[in-house]
């Protein structure tokens, strides 16, 4: 463990590489005090992923990574629906996946928004139309605000975010 | 001889099963009237899956089988229909009336079932796992997938194959340059070319790229399934890393339509500098995690997949490799002339895995290293598809990856996709006996299979 902490030491905080740090750094701000307004504190957001690729996962992960740390905002994905403010929807949204996605909804105490990832739940995305597919999401939905991108990296998720707190 | 995949394609007056074996393929006509073939999978039984694939994409019989339930067609899928045929031209099903799936269970005093997902707790593609347990110890698991079908072999049907590219490279978004590479081989082949070695050596490049990125995140996310979340935070800022390197090479953090026939030269000084620091941080993680006792307790042993089974099942990739089998696509002179090395371990537990995935980011570094001294530009010249059936295998970062597809008139008019995970998913149950349910997400993160690859 002393190795650990002596590596700990000298890594230390983990900056963004300069180009980024200040547009990050205000994202980071503005996003903290909208949270803080409208959600005392708190936004709890459920990711479901309705027939993505894992792109759009991975880069929600990402966010976790101690480059963004979204957590320190008071932004935090949760486990279950009935804990969530947001349900954060990626994908198709396939035949398959259809009523679960229905059910996750319905779970989430009112007041809720749904906020669509990526290009795929709007059709956006290079996949055409299949019998399979029951997108686009807004057709089965009230979508209160889309984040796109193929994937949308986790800056543009983290501007995304912003602009929905903003908007509501 | 390993099995590789069984998939039926529909032709004038028959339907054509085919069915690739590392070493062979065998084709069967059968009527069209009345489609019947007899069943592989008690001989090899990771054939139970592509046969109950075939019934719902084609309404083929199969004979002998011990399972007819569907696999891609869930309670709600309309009955009697069989979208890979010619004739279903449908562009929107409705949900037909809920028929309940059966799913395998364990019955006893005591016994009972617990099912998981589709949805799961984390961030994380959808899936549904079904366990018998007896208290804490699992007994048997159903592993139940195909939540993301989105019918990806009809769609891309009838396309131009440079239109169908986008497609491919989003299958999976994990493996988009191992699915562009299998893409790629297709082209060539169909257009009767050889690629340029220096075009060869971009492409390898990325794909190892592709790997690392993989391996850090399991790194990191295997570590936290046993509860030591230092690993997670140390990995996933290797692999933020390793994913800025793909975009300044490729424009793209997945490297998402990055395999073209055209290659500019990389900004080699920032990818060398970026391997030295990464082999170094790895060097550093390896020393440290190999002193955490607590970590390896709750690696060795658990969720072993005996050589035995890894045969039996033909796996790939690292779940194979980590039960001493040397199944690697890149074990060819390309490869070992680049400084590829056959990685394997012998325990077949989460452990061998995620030792198995150490090495395996060492030696990527070094094969990436001689890439990219080829740096000059290349382009190839592409035009318009011959007709032909045609096959691509690539290593991705999960395993053997098996496309094919056959193009008429320079249209794709078959696809088929099989994705490494296809094959792992079926194994992973012979991995649970004996263990815990709590264990479950641990064991599942060390084989850390696809999802959408699977599904398509």
């Amino acid at each position: 463990m002393i190795r650990f902490w002596e590596k700990r030491a000298k890594t230390s905080v983990v900056t963004e590489h300069p180009e980024l740090e200040t547009q990050i750094d205000q994202i980071r701000r503005s996003i903290k005090d909208e949270v803080k307004r409208k959600f005392a504190g708190s936004l709890a957001i459920r990711m479901v992923d309705s027939g993505s690729c894992n792109a759009c996962e991975a880069e929600c992960n990402a966010l976790s990574n101690p480059y963004y740390d979204l957590e320190r905002l008071g932004i935090r994905f949760v486990a279950s629906p009935r804990h969530a403010d947001v349900m954060l929807l990626s994908g198709l949204l396939t035949f398959n996946m259809y009523h679960h996605v229905m059910d996750a909804w319905a779970q989430i105490p009112e007041p809720k928004w749904s906020v669509t990832l990526g290009d795929c739940p709007l059709m956006n995305a290079p996949f055409q139309k299949s019998f399979a597919i029951k997108g686009p999401v807004a057709e089965h939905l009230p979508v209160a605000h889309h984040i796109p991108g193929c994937p949308p990296d986790p800056e543009t998720i983290m501007q995304g975010l912003l602009e929905f707190l903003k908007k509501i | 001889m390993r099995f590789v995949a069984r998939f039926a394609k529909e032709r004038q007056s028959s339907f054509e099963v085919i069915t690739v074996f590392d070493e062979k393929t065998e084709i069967e006509q059968i009527d069209k009237a009345d489609p019947v073939v007899e069943t592989i999978a008690t001989k090899y039984p990771a054939a139970i899956w592509f046969e109950r694939k075939m019934h719902d994409d084609f309404g083929i019989r199969i004979e002998g089988a011990f399972d007819h339930r569907p696999l891609v067609h869930q309670e709600r899928f309309p009955k009697d229909i069989h979208p890979m045929r010619k004739d279903f031209t449908e562009q929107s099903l409705d949900f037909a009336e809920y028929r309940p799936y059966k799913y395998e269970a364990i019955g006893g005093e005591g016994v009972f079932e617990v099912s998981v997902g589709p949805i799961h707790a984390g961030i994380i593609e959808p899936g549904h796992f079904h366990f018998s347990q007896a208290g804490e110890d699992i007994l048997h698991q159903e592993v139940r997938h195909f939540y993301k079908y989105r019918a990806i072999e009809k769609m891309v049907e009838g396309m131009d194959p440079l239109q169908a590219a986008p497609i491919i490279a989003r299958i999976s978004g994990n493996e988009s340059v191992a699915y562009q590479i299998a893409w790629r081989d297709i082209v060539v082949q169909a257009l009767g070319t050889v690629l340029p070695n220096a075009l060869l050596k971009r492409h390898a490049l990325l794909l190892e790229l592709e790997r690392i990125i993989h391996h850090l995140t399991d790194l990191g996310f295997i570590s936290n399934d046993a509860g030591f979340a230092a690993a997670l935070a140390f990995c996933s800022k290797l692999a933020e890393e390793a994913r800025r390197m793909m975009k300044h090479l490729t424009r793209h953090r997945f490297g998402f339509d990055a395999i073209t026939f055209e290659a500019d030269p990389l900004d080699i000084g920032a990818l060398g500098q970026w391997l030295d620091h990464l082999q170094e941080q790895m060097q550093w993680f390896r020393e440290w995690v190999i002193d955490i006792p607590s970590l390896w307790d709750r690696f060795d042993t658990t969720g072993i997949l005996t050589p035995y089974k890894a045969k039996k099942y033909d796996t790939v990739g690292i779940v194979a490799r980590a039960s001493g089998m040397a199944v690697d696509v890149r074990l060819n002179p390309f490869y070992l002339e680049h400084g590829f090395r056959m990685q394997t371990q012998s325990n077949g537990d989460v452990a061998a895995r995620f030792k198995l995935r150490l090495d395996e980011v060492a030696n990527s570094i070094e094969m990436m290293r001689r890439f990219m001294m080829d740096n000059a530009p290349s382009t190839c010249k592409v035009q318009s598809e011959a007709k032909g059936s045609y096959s691509a295998f690539v290593e991705s970062s999960i395993g053997e990856l098996f496309m094919t597809a056959d193009i008429k008139n320079g249209k794709i008019e078959r696809f088929f996709v099989r994705d490494p995970s296809f094959m792992n998913w079926q194994a992973l149950h012979l991995m649970m006996p004996g263990n815990i349910i709590a264990d479950f997400p641990l064991i599942n993160k060390s084989c850390d299979l696809s999802y959408a690859g699977n599904d398509l």
